[in-house]
Parts: structure tokens; sequence; C-alpha cells
């Protein structure tokens, strides 16, 4: 709900489609925990140690993402798995810079 | 604004998948041609192959979001001038445009492109090569706006706000920057290219600050406040920050041994060059330069992997902190694999270095850009 918000209020790119995440455990915990700030398409992007994740995922957590405890390691874990060091597998989609913003109510 | 109904996005993006070249030939799908980096907030970069022009389309200039923003009405939208000013200021789009303009045309760089460049990698929106633009923009000089506040002398750097919005306890992107560059180059644009700034540019008002990298071009402007401290905030006291001294990569530092990235870093890219090319006979190869020193002095193209260097010849086209379109006629002398590379050096002689500075944040990535080319017989 949050996301769907979020979407109808900044969609400024016409025709957007946005990244999906590979499957995986953890897959649904960042999709939920993630998603409310930025696309899939920024992690896709990524290429991080383990350690880098951490403080990532931490610095998430403190401007608050809402990721559990239980969750901090899976989520870790999963994109640490994904998209480590030797991640190459992002494209960059084609897409239109410019489009009608909506003005939020 | 270019309208495009979403059949015809759908065809563009197809097309753009198969066939680049048939985009490049078409001047309607040129200027909607970008690559997503992000879907939300927006970020999206210029394939380097299309950054050809002097003054870059809008259409086809970079998009930079920290969050997602309130995209003001503006007749409603004011912009507050406070602090150490003896007159604050609340002033409508209608008022700025009755005071004196001033027009710049320079670059506009992410102080994060080239991200993806460094090694070891580090987080952030992975930019490439197109997070970089030239534009004309047109506004009001800061330095006429505060001098209409009759900012005091103890204001010593201005801070910045805009209206868009990070949710949950994510920091606001809050800035400041030092009033003595303010005062000397900085503009309020509310056009760029000659039409009104467009939402994802930072509609109705942004910072324009010649020759210092994105962060502090302020977008969706709505407030500016004279203080004699900077600016507090993540965006600030950790954020945005370069290191002091060159460190070794992967080595990081703590806030307190950086300081804010500033100056864009001299630098240059090819951005056309033939794939194929035929020993004894004469290519040309292009692309464009700019620093954060006012002017160009000159490019050198190396086929030779840095030994000799050869000029370029430059376009006489150019304004302080815009950047210099170049080119040069490049006879390969033998068959073969070649890699070109092209260095700049600007008017205070700092030359690009072949290996950019790593640091922690992928910041003012400048190392040397090459191209190969297939040398026939």
């Amino acid at each position: 709900m949050k996301l769907a918000i979020l979407l109808a209020a900044a969609l400024p790119l016409i025709g957007t489609k946005f990244g999906t995440l590979p499957e995986g455990k953890g897959k649904s915990a960042v999709e939920s925990r993630c998603y409310a700030c930025h696309s899939a398409d920024l992690l896709l992007q990524q290429r991080l140690t383990q350690k880098q994740w951490t403080a990532t995922v931490e610095k998430m957590m403190r401007w608050g993402a809402g990721v559990t405890e239980d969750e901090k390691p899976v989520i870790i874990d999963y994109l640490a798995k994904h998209f480590g060091v030797d991640n190459r597998s992002f494209k960059p989609r084609h897409t239109l810079p410019i489009a009608p913003v909506r003005q939020r109510p | 604004m270019p309208v495009v109904d979403r059949r015809r996005f759908l065809a563009l993006s197809a097309a753009a998948s198969f066939a680049p070249a048939a985009l490049l030939a078409d001047p309607k799908a040129r200027e909607q041609y970008m690559l997503q980096m992000n879907g939300y907030a927006v970020n999206a970069e210029t394939p380097l192959e299309l950054l050809t022009d002097y003054i870059t389309p809008v259409g086809l200039f970079f998009v930079r979001s920290h969050w997602n923003p309130r995209t003001p009405d503006p007749k409603q939208w004011r912009l507050t001038v406070d602090g150490d000013v003896e007159e604050s200021l609340n002033l409508s789009l209608d008022d700025l445009r009755k005071m004196r303009v001033t027009e710049v045309t320079c670059v506009l760089q992410c102080a994060g492109n080239g991200r993806a460049l460094y090694t070891p990698s580090v987080p952030g929106v992975q930019w490439s090569y197109g997070a970089v633009g030239n534009a004309q923009w047109k506004g009001v000089a800061v330095r006429d706006l505060l001098e209409r506040a009759k900012v005091k002398s103890t204001a010593q750097h201005l801070h910045t706000f805009g209206s868009d919005d990070p949710p949950g306890n994510v920091p606001p992107f809050h800035r400041s920057i030092e009033m003595e560059k303010v005062m000397s180059d900085a503009i309020l644009a509310y056009e760029m290219n000659g039409k009104p700034l467009a939402a994802m540019h930072g509609a109705p008002l942004r910072l324009v600050v010649p020759g210092w990298c994105g962060d502090h071009w302020m977008k969706w402007l709505v407030r500016l406040s004279a203080q004699p401290q900077p600016q507090k905030g993540f965006y600030m006291d950790t954020g945005y920050r370069y290191p002091l001294k060159p460190g070794e990569p992967g080595v990081t530092f703590k806030p307190e041994e950086m300081k804010p990235v500033t100056e864009l870093a001299v630098k240059s890219n090819i951005t056309t060059a033939p794939k194929h090319a035929k020993a004894g006979a004469a290519s040309t190869i292009s692309g464009f330069a700019f620093s954060g020193s006012p002017d160009i002095a000159k490019v050198e193209i190396s086929d030779d992997d840095g030994a000799t260097w050869r000029s370029a010849d430059l376009d006489a086209r150019h304004s302080p902190w815009a950047w210099r379109r170049w080119s040069h006629r490049w006879t390969p002398r033998s068959a073969g694999k070649a890699r070109l590379f092209v260095r700049a050096t600007d008017d205070r002689g700092q030359t690009q270095p072949r290996e950019s500075v790593w640091n922690q944040s992928g910041y003012l990535y400048n190392g040397w850009h090459s191209v190969d080319v297939e040398v026939r017989a």
C-alpha cells in the first residue's frame, strides 16, 4: 500500500518498468523493506562485499527501513549472495527521463 | 517537453534494445533514450555516445534525485530568504522574473559520475559516464538576491533547502555552500536551455553552481538561509565528503579526515569514434572536456598507451565552466587492435591522471578514458 502511494505520487517516467529481484531466501524480506524508498534497480547494480552490505543495511535500519533483527542476517546474506563483488548482471533499462510529475495530495 | 504515448515509448524501448543506431538517426527518439539507474527516486544517465552536442538537450540530460519531489504549483510557490539578512524575503516566481536576468552556460555533473569504474566497488548509484551535461541556465544571480535582502557580513554559508521529501527517518537532503562561491558565481535558475525548468531538473527553481559538483545544485528550492556556520546533517557531515589526503584503494576514512566535495575534477571523454579504421587513413574522433577550473587548455590523444600524445582541436564555443567540444583526426599506423586514450589539461595546468583517486563514496572519477578500434590493413 505504501509503495502504491509512493508510485502514484512520483512516477515520472512514462513506461517505466522496474527491475525484479532473483529468487532466493530473503527475497520477500528485501522487497518489503527496500521497495518503499527505491526500486530493485538500485540493488541489482551493486557489487558489494558482505561487510559493505552489512554497513548499508545497518544504515538503512537507522533511517527507518523497518528491518527486524531476525530479518537482518537473511537480508544481508541475500544481498551479498546475489549482488556481491562479481555481480555483472545489471543492464540499465532504456527509458524516458522527463515527464510530468504529479503533485502530492 | 516531448509528449510520447505509451505505445510509442514501448516501440522506442524495443528499438533501443536492438537497434541503437536507428535511434540515433531519429532526432525525436534521440531525446528520449536514457538509461534508468533507479525507477524511484528517479536516476537516469545519458548514453555517452549521445553526448555529442555543445548544449545537451533537456530530454537527454541526466537526472539525479535523492527523494521523490513535491512538485509545487508555480502560482503558490514562494522562495523564502532569511537568516543573517536585514530584510527577509518571500518571493514568487514572478518576483524573481522581474529581477535582473543572469545567464550562464556550464557543465552539471553528479559528484558520483564514474562511480561504477572504481575498484574496489563502492555503494551508490553505479553511474558510468553519462551523469553529466552542458546547459544554458537563466535566472537571478544569488548575489543580486542576497544584496536585495541586505545580507550581513556575519553570513559565511548559504543553507539551501529543497522541497523533496524523504520517507521515515531518512535525513533530508539539506546542504550549505560557502558564501564566497555563491556570491561570485551562482545563480538561481528558472530556465534551462531557453525553456522553463522541467520538474525533474528542479522546477520551479534550482541552484546553479558553475564549476562545482551537482550535490551543490539544490533542486526544488523553497528556502535560502544566510548563516555564519555550515549546515549540519548527514549530507554535510558524512555524505559528499572526499579524503583530505589520497589513500590506497579500499582504505576508508572517518568524516573528519575528509572535506566536502566541491570543484569538478579535470576530465575528458570520447563520445564518437569508429569501431573500425583503416591503417594509413584518417578517422575523426571527438568528445568533450571540462574542469572545476573555468577553461580547458588542451586535450590530447594517445594511441601508444600514453607514451606520446597529439593535441586535439578545441571547439571555439565556450563559456567559463562550460565543456569544450574537441575533435581529432587520427591516422592509425598499422593494422591490429588500437586503444585510444584521451586526457585533458585545464587552464590551471591540472592534467587528468591515468588512474582516478579511489575514495569510499566513488566521487570525482576522472581517469583517462579510452576506446578500442579495430584497424584493418
